[in-house]
């Protein structure tokens, strides 16, 4: 979502001044109130420092870029699984012969 | 600040792309380029404009005379698809050097490789994401591309590939 909002928000800055303006006046985190990113995402964007707006873009994908998840995957277990560190006493099927 | 790199300027330059045709609100292809650059957004009403002229030289090429107002100077016989794609590709010049594009940091970020980014802006303008992936679940092949969108067949088929599926 982070990725979404941010791709708004960068598009809205070719034609809406306002947005550079609230960049400008060091307000930016009014605008980032108004769309999809997390409390912490927020935070984060709203302390980056940059000499100008292209450059709080950037930056600001890198930080949204380096938060998001991988894909998900199906994670099947390892085949080594039950075999590493195995305590004999912890199986529950653990049999003794006479 | 890292050197900005190729994925990262692109990014940059699909989203611009994007604002500008949320602007035009176009439902369907082809996207009016040539409508922005005659009516543009407010902000760039001294930077956009188109001039035809006579000339052997170049398809088009974005200027700013002495009275301040930008304007792509475009060869009046060129193909439909070939004009659209050349006013797109100079607009990216007219973004630039106007008065909001140099507050945006536009020229740092953009000058050094303005043809790759020209020639992409120009991609995404013409092809925005939404209109492609409809023309997708529509069904529409590679080779009705070019027409539907009314591009060059080399800018389509760089953008068809540009775009998963």
């Amino acid at each position: 979502m982070s990725m979404q909002a941010l791709n708004r928000l960068v598009a809205r800055s070719i034609i809406d001044p306002t947005v550079l303006q609230a960049f400008g006046s060091g307000h930016i985190g009014e605008v980032l109130d108004d769309l999809d990113f997390s409390p912490e995402m927020r935070r984060a964007l709203t302390g980056l420092e940059a000499e100008s707006w292209s450059e709080f873009a950037i930056q600001a994908y890198r930080v949204v870029k380096a938060s998001e998840r991988p894909a998900v995957r199906v994670e099947l277990p390892s085949p080594l699984e039950g075999l590493i560190n195995e305590q004999p006493g912890k199986r529950s099927d653990y049999g003794q012969v006479a | 600040m890292n050197p900005i790199t190729r994925e990262e300027r692109h990014w940059f330059l699909r989203c611009l792309a994007q604002g500008l045709y949320e602007y035009m609100g176009a439902a369907a292809p082809p996207v009016p380029v040539e409508g922005l650059l005659k009516h543009p957004p407010e902000t760039f009403a001294d930077d956009f404009g188109v001039v035809d002229m006579y000339s052997t030289l170049w398809d088009a090429t974005f200027a700013r005379p002495p009275n301040g107002q930008g304007s792509v100077f475009v060869r009046i016989d060129l193909p439909p698809a070939e004009r659209r794609h050349a006013l797109a590709r100079e607009l990216l010049s007219a973004l630039i050097t106007s008065r909001h594009g140099r507050a945006m940091g536009l020229v740092k970020f953009l000058m050094a490789d303005l043809r790759d980014s020209a020639e992409f802006f120009a991609r995404c303008l013409l092809v925005p994401e939404p209109l492609l992936q409809a023309f997708r679940t529509r069904g529409g092949q590679p080779e009705e591309f070019a027409e539907a969108f009314g591009l060059p067949d080399s800018a389509a088929a760089l953008r068809w590939q540009e775009t998963p599926v």
